[in-house]
């Protein structure tokens, strides 16, 4: 019986530019306590070894306390054995990273830097696919049919995409999906995919255990995979940080703030979620506009927020312009502004203009009118 | 609506009383009370009635309470469409409001209120409040300081604030208004915060912030790129310099370099001594070819001399022939050439005769010319000299004659007045005549008396030596100016002595002289001219050089024909000989240089024929020189022959000196290049290390991304608000023209009914409307614009009313008939232009209830329409 932790993607030292300097600081280093928490699931689970299937850092060359950092907390971790594989991210052709790495000389930790099987335990051999450069262009797997004892385990490890996993924007993997059939494997772990996903019996993506983004809708985390004549793979969670995307489509007769109140959750829950809201569909002036006030309410009580309307058309009744005004100058200025932004002769962007001020004069005139 | 009548119950100073207007027209109805009577009291208590609801207790309401206290009732009938109607309010103390129709009860109470808002169709805001015009309104203000002018001012400012805000309610209705102005004026607030005026992000606004962070990012991400792509190709660098370095120190690759140099110095050494062999074969081959060529050279050379020698004796021989034959021809030409100069010298001796003959004869008829010249040269130079000497005679004496017409004519009128003044000088005095004809003189003092004539002009003393004293008494008429005649007589004396004359005879006789002697001058110097036109000095030269010519051979000339034709045959016959001489001259000359020509040659073949022997010496010996020299040529021929062979075979086994040579180079410049090579990638290796350890420790990679990601929400964040700009600048133009329109909608008709009743002002005059307050500002009288501040009282009043009767002409027109309530106005309007008011009041009145409030009676006379009176009873 074997038993690890499977984990990759950390991605330690990812910038998150794009985010505001709060929420920045606190991703980086929810990344970094990763670390701890890997080591505590693989104690809790009763593991001693976590094999990191690449990408553990971001760049080729992370910045000096990013790497001494994460080193350090590895060290720290004395009962846990780090098993680290190079990924497309900090492939082999980082010779500066694993230089370096290799100088701190960690007694913990394994680096990876060849293809060459090496034992785990006395029954249980590693067939590691260190990714030799970023887009290294060959299947680097095949290396995992290399012969072991006869009654030894055999634990591949690798990095990057299934032939048939295509989702990255049509771009071909090379891994064979049935590599752990092929080179007779008892577990295939492997990294890139940054959510956790099945490929078959003993081949799986762990995902990474601190979610970086919208795209995968589940709770970040790592795989407790125990080898007893068969693979049994528990999931963990490990992330501390939420990435959700809501999506609201909305049709006049919807009360949209109702809608978005009964998918937010409890306010005191809402600090340590990144909320991306966007919404769709049609809604009248009127309900556009408190949708967009409960929006600009509700941001400050999240980790971040951000909402897109852009895709949500507004539908303009004769009551909405009433609010505005019932005759004279801004009735007519509104009625200008919505002919506009339904003529289909004016280009996309005029008639988004026109809307725009439509919606702004709306809101004026209703902040006028109080 | 029309009002009929008004009826008030104990309202102000209608305590206890009832007081009742009844009977109001159509048209125009005026009320005209004096002051005190209380017609602004049936203004307000109207007024309150329509606007005031019966529970209110506002000043407006108090204000109709009398001093005695009491509830003020207000009734109004009036007309409608759909029939007469009672409205009744009572306020304060049991208020009530009540509707009637035909006396029957239909609303009371919050009805009837809600009855009269609907009738009046927006309360105070509404026409009415458009319409009616209270008393003092626009009116002159005080200029005192007392209490009473403050309190007038105030309520002269409150009449205004009501009429402004009465006039922008009604405007505020139909273009938005206050409410629009808020809009844009949040519009603009929010612009100003973040845009300039053109659109462009304002600096220190949000959007500028944005753009500049992007800007900034944007720098920061090039050059972190760049740094990363240089950290990029560094390691990709040192990847290949630490391959290539392990090719370099591998020890086999060192050894197999080491091998193919040690055996390209081989070969490069066998080629050079191989080399060496050849070229000793050369040197012998070339120098039995030189000892073939030396040989066959001799022999040449002793071929040459012996026929030299037969070639100079053959030729000295001819050349003595021809000397000989040369020497007899030039003898013979000599002699004829000697002949021929001896016939032309005779010739020519005949030939110079003659012509000196001719020369003598020319010479000799020059010299008779000469002398017919000299002779009237003489003649023409003998008058001359005689005619220069008589010029000169006559110019002298024309120079001591200064005397001139002019001068002589100055002189007679001296003359003329002289004996004038004598003459008056001798009538009215005495003259003492005196002729002495001894010693003795009549003396005048110490002066002795000439003898002539003397004027006395007084009365004088003379003394008579030895006789005694003389008077003389000219007598009382005795006078005159002795001295204007002592002044003629000095005239005529300096004009005499002008005219070179003592007396006037003298000097006309000088003066004849003169002429004549000018008329003479004259003459001869044209006769002087005509003898010598060139001058005297160029007659004498010409006589002088004519008698020279003259003085020649006197011999007389021969006959020129003769002379002629003897000189003709003289040098026919000096040509012919001079021919001969010629021909025969030239034929020595040439015999004499073929005899030169022939010694020369004979000179030069005797010499060449000694060089030659001398070279030969003995011909038996060179003869046997000459057939050794053959023997030995064949044999170093044949030696030639074998050392050319030896020679081909050397070379053709030749190894490639060049080639080893090159390849001996190559092998070293690749063990050299190896250990540079090596070297210089070690130093390279070490400035890549250093380069990428540095930029390790910077994390570009990472501040890359970050700055990525944050160029992206700059971006982002820009995009927005460039967004949010062109929307607040759309929302802006779209209320900017909204509004424009909503005026032109509002004003056009205005002023459409405003224009005509503003000629009774000004023809053709016309207001300005300010785009904010939406009040005249300005009125506009034969193309000069004048701002209302500026304008009388009386024209602002007017402008006011005319421009409310517009709008209730408008309201009119709409088929929304309010009565036009004007109380106490036209209050500053002189008598002109109140009858042009009362005009346009009649004017508007064909569609338009006017009630006229005024207690100016005489003035208002005039209006005509409907009379009102109130009729006030005790309640």
């Amino acid at each position: 019986m074997l038993r690890f932790l499977h984990s990759s993607d950390l991605h330690l030292g990812k910038a998150f530019g794009g985010y505001p300097e709060a929420i920045r600081n606190r991703l980086r280093e929810a990344r970094h306590g990763a670390i701890a928490r890997l080591a505590q699931a693989a104690r809790d689970g009763g593991a001693d070894t976590v094999l990191l299937a690449g990408d553990t850092f971001d760049a080729e060359t992370p910045a000096p306390d990013t790497l001494r950092h994460a080193l350090r907390a590895m060290a720290a971790q004395t009962d846990i054995r780090w098993i680290m594989l190079p990924g497309n991210h900090d492939s082999l052709a980082a010779t500066e990273l694993w230089r370096r790495i290799l100088s701190e000389d960690l007694p913990n930790l394994r680096i990876v830097t060849d293809d060459t099987a090496f034992a785990l335990n006395d029954h249980a051999m590693l067939l590691p696919a260190p990714c030799t450069q970023r887009r290294p262009g060959r299947d680097l797997t095949a290396a995992m049919s290399a012969p072991t004892p006869e009654g030894c385990l055999r634990i591949g490890l690798g990095h990057g995409a299934i032939t048939d996993f295509s989702a990255e924007e049509g771009v071909p993997g090379i891994i064979p999906p049935d590599r752990a059939r092929l080179s007779g494997l008892d577990y295939l772990a492997l990294g890139d995919w940054h959510g956790r996903m099945q490929v078959g019996a003993e081949t799986w993506y762990c995902g990474s255990p601190e979610a970086d983004g919208f795209k995968h809708d589940m709770a970040a985390g790592a795989l407790l995979v125990t080898l007893d004549g068969g693979a049994q793979v528990d999931v963990v969670e490990t992330g501390t940080l939420q990435w959700r995307r809501l999506l609201l489509d909305l049709l006049p007769g919807d009360d949209p703030v109702a809608r978005l109140d009964a998918e937010l959750p409890a306010a005191h829950l809402r600090r340590d979620l990144l909320l991306r809201l966007q919404a769709t569909g049609r809604l009248p002036l009127a309900d556009r506009s408190r949708l967009e006030a409960k929006a600009e309410a509700i941001g400050p009580d999240f980790g971040w927020f951000d909402h897109d309307f852009g895709q949500l058309a507004t539908d303009t009744r004769p009551d909405d312009l009433d609010q505005i005004d019932h005759a004279g100058a801004l009735r007519q200025a509104a009625e200008t502004l919505l002919a506009e932004a339904h003529d289909t002769a004016l280009s996309l962007s005029e008639r988004e203009v026109s809307g725009n001020a439509l919606s702004r004069l709306y809101t004026l005139a209703l902040q006028v009118q109080a | 609506m029309k009002i009929r009548a008004i009826e008030l119950t104990n309202v102000r100073r209608f305590a206890g009383q009832t007081a009742r207007i009844d009977d109001i027209g159509d048209g125009v109805t005026v009320l005209s009370e004096p002051n005190e009577f209380g017609k602004s009291t049936f203004f307000d208590a109207m007024h309150a009635l329509f606007f005031e609801r019966h529970r209110g207790a506002k000043a407006a309401v108090k204000a109709l309470q009398p001093h005695s206290g009491g509830a003020p009732e207000v009734a109004v009938e009036i007309d409608l469409p759909d029939g007469r109607f009672r409205i009744e309010k009572r306020w304060l103390s049991r208020a009530t409001a009540r509707v009637l129709r035909d006396g029957r009860l239909i609303a009371q109470d919050d009805e009837a209120e809600a009855w009269i808002g609907a009738m009046l169709g927006g309360g105070l805001a509404g026409p009415s409040g458009l319409l009616w015009v209270r008393q003092g309104l626009l009116g002159l203000e005080p200029e005192g300081n007392s209490a009473s002018d403050k309190n007038e001012r105030e309520r002269g400012l409150g009449a205004r604030r009501d009429l402004l805000s009465s006039v922008a309610g009604e405007i505020d209705m139909m273009t938005g208004g206050r409410r629009l102005d808020a809009v844009v004026a949040r519009v603009n607030d929010a612009l100003s915060r973040l845009a300039t005026t053109t659109g462009k992000p304002r600096t220190g606004g949000e959007w500028h912030r944005a753009e500049a962070d992007a800007e900034a990012l944007r720098q920061q991400e090039g050059d972190l790129a760049t740094k990363a792509a240089r950290l990029s190709a560094d390691l990709a660098r040192r990847a290949e310099v630490q391959r290539d370095l392990r090719e370099l120190d591998d020890p086999q690759a060192e050894d197999q370099r080491r091998q193919a140099l040690e055996q390209a110095r081989q070969a490069q050494a066998q080629a050079a001594a191989h080399a060496e062999k050849l070229a000793e074969a050369q040197r012998a081959l070339k120098l039995a070819a030189m000892t073939t060529d030396n040989t066959a050279a001799q022999i040449l050379r002793l071929q040459d001399l012996s026929e030299r020698v037969a070639r100079a004796q053959a030729d000295l021989a001819r050349a003595g022939d021809d000397a000989a034959r040369h020497e007899t021809r030039a003898e013979e030409l000599s002699q004829a050439d000697t002949a021929a100069a001896a016939i032309l010298a005779g010739a020519q001796a005949e030939s110079r005769a003659v012509a000196e003959r001719m020369a003598r004869s020319q010479r000799a008829q020059l010299a008779q010319a000469a002398r017919r010249q000299a002779e009237h040269l003489g003649r023409s130079l003998d008058r001359a000299e005689e005619l220069r000497r008589t010029l000169e005679a006559d110019r002298a004496a024309r120079g001591l004659l200064v005397v001139t017409p002019r001068l002589l004519a100055g002189a007679e009128q001296a003359r003329d007045r002289h004996e004038q003044l004598t003459a008056q000088m001798a009538a009215a005095n005495v003259t003492l005549s005196l002729r002495y004809d001894g010693t003795l003189r009549v003396r005048d003092g110490a002066t002795d008396l000439p003898e002539g004539a003397h004027v006395v002009t007084e009365a004088r003393d003379f003394d008579l030596p030895g006789i005694g004293r003389m008077r003389i008494q000219p007598g009382t008429g005795a006078g005159g100016d002795l001295q204007a005649v002592d002044a003629a007589a000095r005239d005529l004396a300096d004009r005499l002595a002008a005219c070179g004359a003592e007396t006037l005879s003298e000097a006309r006789r000088k003066l004849t002289e003169a002429q004549r002697l000018d008329q003479a001058v004259q003459g001869a110097e044209r006769m002087l001219a005509e003898l010598a036109p060139d001058g005297l000095d160029a007659l004498r030269q010409a006589h002088a050089k004519a008698q020279a010519d003259a003085g020649a051979d006197a011999a007389p000339p021969e006959d020129h024909a003769t002379l002629e034709a003897e000189m003709a045959a003289a040098t026919r016959a000096e040509t012919a000989a001079c021919d001969a001489a010629t021909q025969a001259h030239a034929a020595f000359l040439a015999a004499s240089e073929a005899r030169a020509a022939a010694r020369s040659t004979l000179r030069s073949a005797n010499r060449t024929a000694e060089a030659a022997l001398a070279e030969a010496g003995d011909l038996a010996t060179l003869a046997a020189s000459l057939q050794r020299l053959r023997d030995d040529l064949a044999t170093h021929q044949a030696r030639q022959a074998e050392a050319q062979a030896h020679c081909r075979t050397l070379a053709e086994a030749a190894p490639d000196q060049g080639m080893a040579d090159a390849q001996f180079k190559r092998m070293q410049s690749v063990v050299t290049q190896a250990q540079d090579r090596r070297a210089a990638l070690r130093e390279e290796l070490a400035t890549l290390n250093g380069s990428i350890g540095t930029m390790a420790e910077q994390g570009i990679e990472e501040q890359l991304d970050e700055v990525r990601g944050r160029l992206t929400a700059a971006q982002s964040r820009a995009a927005r608000y460039d967004t949010e700009v062109k929307a607040l600048f759309r929302l802006r133009s779209a209320l900017e023209d909204a509004r424009r329109s909503a005026r032109e909608t509002y004003f056009g008709p205005v002023m459409k009914e405003l224009e005509p009743l503003l000629a009774v002002l000004h023809a053709g005059a016309s207001v300005q409307i300010d785009d904010q307050t939406l009040l005249p500002v300005a009125l506009t009288r034969d193309g000069q614009a004048e701002p209302l501040d500026i304008l009388s009282g009386g024209t602002r009043e007017q402008i006011a009313i005319l421009t409310r009767l517009a709008f209730a002409r408008l309201f009119a027109r709409a088929g929304t008939a309010v009565p036009v309530i004007l109380d106490d106005a036209l209050v500053h309007s002189d008598d002109d232009r109140i009858e042009a008011m009362f005009n346009a009041l009649h004017h508007v009145a064909r569609d338009q209830q006017i009630i006229v409030l005024t207690c100016r009676q005489r003035a208002f006379a005039a209006l005509g329409g409907d009379r009102a009176r109130a009729v006030i009873t005790a309640t």
